[in-house]
């Protein structure tokens, strides 16, 4: 392991009592008792139901901040290790076990994932998953499904693949699906997911690489983890979970805190991995377990004049800073959209890879600070939005399909415009 | 009387004679003073431009912004502007050491007064440029804010803060060279006490309904307001 420091002894001492094992869940805690208690009973049903004769583990990130006088939170119950759930008419051979790493507060997910990932190096688990408490789609069958291909097929990251509103994920849709894949060579649909498995050998391989104290890691690390399965030759997959519907009772949607973490982190990794993407020229599919992802198209209430006016307002206002990111002629294309009325603006395709590419360049140049630069994007990711509600109104799921793999391969076209500006400045400074 | 006037001539002579032996070896301890100096600020210079460049000190001021103010003023890059001024000064205080050595009384007090003051004006320089950079970054940070928050007006608010933080970078580089003092600090106090009264009562009277869609947007139903754009992830 390469740190074995930062574990604490409690949770040493646990893991000392569960021995090796074959399977790993681990499951970030936050501050929510119910939701990890319902987690924790669907994974010991999936153990029970699909995995009878492993040795398997439950890891538990418990950060929460209300804890009793002795320390324990009100998760305490459901951590504890204590009365597995029985389905009935199946019994598991094993017993289930249950560790948890204690925090003060909500862990972040890096700092969940990392704890996770040394855990797995030293139960040397071989097939892994980690799982949000807060996921819709959490089931029994979806959490064989991500610890199946990897304890069955020998495959070291498994992505999922989800049924969405197709006017949901509109940011995996148009951004971090078609760029990373355009980008790093491989067709992973979800590079933040919720829910993902793994292999033992690439959680050592993620545990001793030196990104840890990174921001962008210890906020959204997932699709850093990705890519770099993608680019250490580990092989990767793909398993169909179902639905994936926004949770109950959720805050609503801060387009630009996702931003910054999502985007934030694709960025942050094309800038430390530009030795293994750079002459990269076509991307590869990766198989697929299950049926292929659909799309459903409900009538949805989507407030589009407000879009369209964040979006006109927002490129006008940050006009010097965006003077600042995008290539004189992308940047004239886009004042001159703004110009153009509601019902006649459309974000054409190759102007719209043009746009991320400049930012993405301009990223690793740090023409200004990098936070802000992920910032500036939001009026345009909101353009597009607007432009892709407009087109795709009354569009049948298989024509979004088709237009999101025309959107892929006009990433792909033009990658050499990515190269091109991305060595551009080098020489200049140079 | 014509010995007389020889005399004087004679002593005349000697006197400029022992002026120039004594003044000769003063002022070639001047100029071997000043060419040690030159010597000196070059290393120094050459020694802050490599020690900056290892901090990557243009990336950051790049980043903060303070680059562009710099391009426009037709300046070049922060390090090599810090690594100059360091150079000048440093040879500037070389030139008062060695001008102190030739003896002139009234020439005396006012480099001695010069010298006291370059480390001042050293300050004042890097205060301004501080100043400059900060207000770049979080004048930035406020229009970015703004704008994603929907705010009207974002450039307004980011101009007020980049102004509030030029108005108090040049305040303190005065201040440090001890220009005005009284003066500065009581126009300061009056243009960010006018502003801020004129900001509050603006917003007071005239933004009633501009504050309540805001404090309604941030503090309200804040389902309501978002679920009417899509879930991005």
């Amino acid at each position: 392991m390469a740190e074995d420091t930062f574990l604490a002894d409690d949770l040493l001492r646990q893991l000392m009592s569960v021995g090796e094992v074959d399977l790993l869940v681990g499951i970030s805690t936050h501050n929510a008792a119910n939701p990890v208690r319902q987690a924790v009973q669907v994974i010991e049903q999936s153990y029970q139901q699909h995995f009878i004769r492993q040795r398997v583990v439950i890891v538990l990130m418990d950060g929460s901040e209300e804890k009793d006088g002795d320390g324990t939170s009100e998760a305490a119950p459901v951590v504890a290790g204590k009365g597995n759930v029985r389905v009935p008419g199946i019994t598991s051979l094993r017993t289930i076990h249950r560790v948890t790493a204690s925090f003060s507060t909500p862990p972040l997910p890096g700092v969940a994932l990392r704890t996770i990932l040394a855990v797995a190096d030293l139960l040397r688990a071989r097939a892994c998953a980690v799982v949000s408490s807060t996921s819709t789609n959490l089931s029994a069958d979806s959490i064989a499904k991500l610890l199946g291909p990897v304890y069955r097929e020998k495959f070291d990251l498994v992505a999922p693949l989800y049924t969405r509103h197709k006017y949901q994920g509109l940011l995996v849709r148009n951004l971090l699906y078609p760029m990373s894949r355009a980008v790093f060579g491989s067709g992973i649909r979800e590079i933040f997911p919720s829910e993902w498995g793994f292999s033992g050998r690439l959680a050592t391989h993620c545990l001793n690489q030196r990104v840890w104290q990174e921001e962008a890691i210890r906020a959204r690390p997932e699709a850093w983890m990705a890519i770099s399965a993608i680019g250490s030759d580990f092989s990767c997959c793909q398993a169909y979970l179902g639905e994936k519907t926004p949770p109950a009772g959720a805050a609503g949607t801060d387009i630009v805190e996702i931003l910054r973490q999502t985007v934030g982190g694709l960025f942050w990794c094309l800038e430390n991995e530009q030795d293994f993407w750079f002459d990269i020229d076509k991307s590869v599919s990766v198989p697929t377990f299950g049926p292929a992802p659909e799309l459903t198209s409900e009538a949805t209430e989507m407030d589009r004049h407000r879009i369209f006016e964040m979006f006109r307002t927002g490129v006008s206002d940050l006009e010097p800073i965006l003077s600042s990111i995008l290539d004189p002629e992308t940047h004239a294309e886009i004042k001159n959209m703004v110009a153009l009325e509601e019902g006649k603006f459309r974000f054409r395709s190759d102007l719209w890879v043009r746009t991320l590419y400049d930012f993405a360049a301009s990223y690793h140049h740090a023409v200004i600070n990098r936070d802000h630069l992920v910032q500036a994007l939001a009026p345009l990711y909101r353009g597009m939005t607007h432009s892709f509600l407009v087109e795709h109104a009354d569009s049948s799921p298989s024509e979004i399909e088709a237009a999101n793999e025309m959107l892929c391969s006009e990433f792909e076209l033009q990658k050499s415009y990515l190269r091109e500006r991305w060595k551009a400045k080098i020489e200049v400074k140079s | 009387m014509r010995e007389t006037i020889l005399q004087g001539l004679e002593q005349a002579y000697w006197n400029f004679v022992h002026m120039i032996a004594e003044f000769l070896p003063h002022f070639v301890v001047m100029l071997i003073i000043i060419a040690v100096g030159l010597l000196v600020a070059f290393v120094l210079r050459y020694c802050l431009r490599a020690l900056l460049r290892l901090t990557r000190l243009d990336r950051v001021s790049e980043e903060a912004g303070a680059s562009r103010v710099l391009r426009m003023a037709h300046l070049p890059a922060m390090s090599e502007l810090l690594s100059r001024s360091l150079f000048w000064v440093t040879w500037f205080a070389f030139i008062l050491i060695g001008l102190s050595v030739l003896g002139v009384a009234s020439l005396q007090a006012q480099i001695s007064r010069l010298l006291q003051f370059l480390p001042e004006v050293f300050i004042a320089i890097l205060i301004l440029f501080l100043g400059v950079a900060i207000a770049n970054f979080l004048s930035r940070a406020a229009l970015l804010a703004a704008v994603n928050a929907g705010l009207p007006s974002a450039r307004i608010i980011s101009w007020a803060i980049r102004f509030v933080i030029w108005i108090l970078a040049i305040t303190m580089t005065l201040e440090e060279l001890g220009l005005a003092k009284q003066t500065v600090i009581a126009a300061f106090s009056i243009v960010f006490g006018a502003t801020m009264l004129g900001l509050a009562i603006a917003f007071g009277l005239g933004g009633q309904d501009l504050a309540r869609r805001f404090l309604e947007r941030h503090w309200g139903d804040t389902k309501k307001g978002r679920d009417k754009e899509p879930q991005p992830l």
